[in-house]
């Protein structure tokens, strides 16, 4: 977790065994137990897995980078490979999961443009994640109305995960707009007809945005800090 | 040499219809199974494309497969839900090309055709050694073994259909037979429709195990095929595959959906059900 602080010298050893992985899996394996290790000297050898590609290891990378956490963003921010598409990927994944407002114009246009579902629907659920540290209610609502029209539009989204992303991502704002009951019902409103199953051809689909209706509708203010 | 697809449901009818462009015809039957087309025209044209041995569009489209045009027709039939398609299709399950039987015995798995069950077991029934043989100088096997196998399980058992339980055994005997089948993709095709046939946890079992296998390819194939037997218990085993998470979370969306334990009737998850979603969240 990001509050530990490993010893660097454990650090530069896992990551020379990073450089030092001679096969796919080796290097899998290696970036694994960087990634349990995570020290803010691992970011660039973290960021550089990221355009390997290798699927195991980008995964690893990715936890690696969440586990850091913001101390992470400038540089993910800084290394975007316009060039390489997985690799861009992986980024807006590792973004997503960290959840720093810094990264959250990355995650708006990788929800709106990006060609790939599996980056459409990281950035959807990214939105639901986001830690909008030292916000007041005013700035936190200003966020909300931000990003509650982009998420209602990917509802539309052609794939059926991206949608499921979207009822992902809904229940989560819910943490970090901690909304007035009127703003409430707008977020419920905007899940509903992810949750029609006249409306929404994947039944895991309108499951998944039912439970989070339940969920939002259990626990009204259970989130509250 | 036509370029592209029909832009919309009348074009497709009309290049299935005309016979001098080949390219046209292939696209076409290709895009009325995609778009589900249910217009009253489609499956009879689709029908009569079975019989096309044209050559197809030119080798410089990149679309190298013998009789390219009654291949897709088969495939498209499957997906349109229309039975004046199954006669033909058994037909087509006889032709002398083995794609065209593949693309056939899956349409009829598809559309659920229970008169196909017996002549698909019939092309099985010489077993792994001969019909799940190599051919010589082909990377494909004598019979499509893996489509054959996964009609047999899209066809399930019931009873009803004419069938008793004295057919039930030898049918499985005969699908069991290619569970020990050189080839990992053979036995995960033999095992997901021992699964769906029994509803036995041993096939189950048996898919789980090929998620630790060596090849990516074959831990996919396990993914979809548990995905789609909807078999539960392998949930945390899917989760933990080393492979795509885009695959996994098919995977996964399978056994909500297509578990025998899925309520119909319920809009929301059952307790089971929310693990299942869980895991799935963590993998977006």
């Amino acid at each position: 977790m990001p509050s530990m602080s490993p010893d660097p010298r454990q650090a530069q050893a896992l990551m020379d065994a990073v450089q030092a992985a001679q096969t796919a899996d080796d290097l899998t394996d290696a970036v694994e137990r960087l990634s349990a290790c995570p020290h803010p000297m691992a970011i660039p050898c973290l960021i550089q897995v990221l355009g390997f590609n290798n699927p195991g290891a980008a995964v690893a990378a990715v936890d690696g980078l969440v586990a850091i956490g913001s101390a992470a963003v400038p540089a993910i921010l800084a290394n975007l490979d316009e060039v390489n598409y997985g690799a861009r990927a992986w980024s807006v994944r590792a973004l997503a999961g960290i959840g720093d407002l810094r990264g959250l114009p990355l995650l708006e246009r990788a929800l709106a443009q990006d060609i790939g579902p599996s980056v459409r629907r990281a950035a959807a659920r990214g939105m639901g994640g986001l830690h909008p540290h030292g916000f007041t209610a005013r700035q936190r609502q200003e966020l909300a109305e931000r990003i509650l029209p982009q998420l209602k539009a990917a509802c539309g989204d052609e794939e059926w995960i991206v949608r499921y992303a979207v009822a992902v991502g809904l229940e989560g704002m819910e943490h970090w707009w901690q909304p007035l009951a009127a703003q409430r019902q707008r977020l419920l409103d905007t899940l509903q007809p992810l949750a029609d199953p006249q409306g929404e051809a994947a039944p895991v689909v309108w499951l998944r945005a039912r439970l989070a209706l339940d969920r939002l509708a259990a626990f009204p203010s259970a989130t509250r800090a | 040499m036509s370029q592209g697809t029909p832009l919309n449901e009348a074009q497709a009818l009309d290049w299935l219809r005309q016979l001098e462009d080949p390219g046209q015809r292939y696209y076409a039957a290709w895009w009325l199974g995609r778009m589900r087309s249910d217009h009253p025209e489609a499956a009879p044209l689709l029908i009569q494309a079975l019989a096309d041995r044209s050559p197809g569009p030119a080798p410089a489209s990149g679309i190298d497969e013998p009789n390219p045009i009654a291949r897709n027709a088969a495939r498209a039939l499957g997906k349109l839900a229309d039975s004046q398609a199954v006669d033909p299709l058994l037909e087509a399950l006889e032709s002398s090309d083995d794609g065209l039987r593949e693309a056939a015995a899956r349409s009829l798995g598809q559309l659920g055709a229970l008169k196909a069950r017996r002549p698909i077991l019939r092309r099985l029934e010489p077993g792994p050694l001969v019909a799940g043989a190599p051919r010589p100088g082909s990377s494909r096997l004598t019979e499509p073994c893996e489509a054959l196998l996964e009609a047999l399980g899209a066809l399930g058992w019931q009873e009803e259909d004419g069938s008793t339980i004295m057919d039930r055994e030898p049918l499985l005997a005969v699908v069991r037979s290619y569970g020990d089948h050189d080839r990992p993709l053979i036995r995960s095709a033999a095992y997901r429709s021992l699964l769906q046939l029994t509803r036995e946890d041993a096939w189950g079992e048996q898919l789980v195990r090929l998620l630790l296998h060596s090849d990516l390819q074959v831990r996919r194939a396990a993914l979809l095929d548990l995905g789609v037997t909807g078999w539960r218990p392998a949930g945390v085993a899917i989760a933990q595959t080393l492979a795509e998470n885009s695959l996994k979370l098919i995977a996964l969306r399978g056994l909500v959906e297509n578990s025998p334990a899925r309520n119909q009737a319920s809009p929301s998850p059952s307790p089971e059900e929310v693990e299942l979603l869980a895991a799935m969240d963590d993998l977006l």
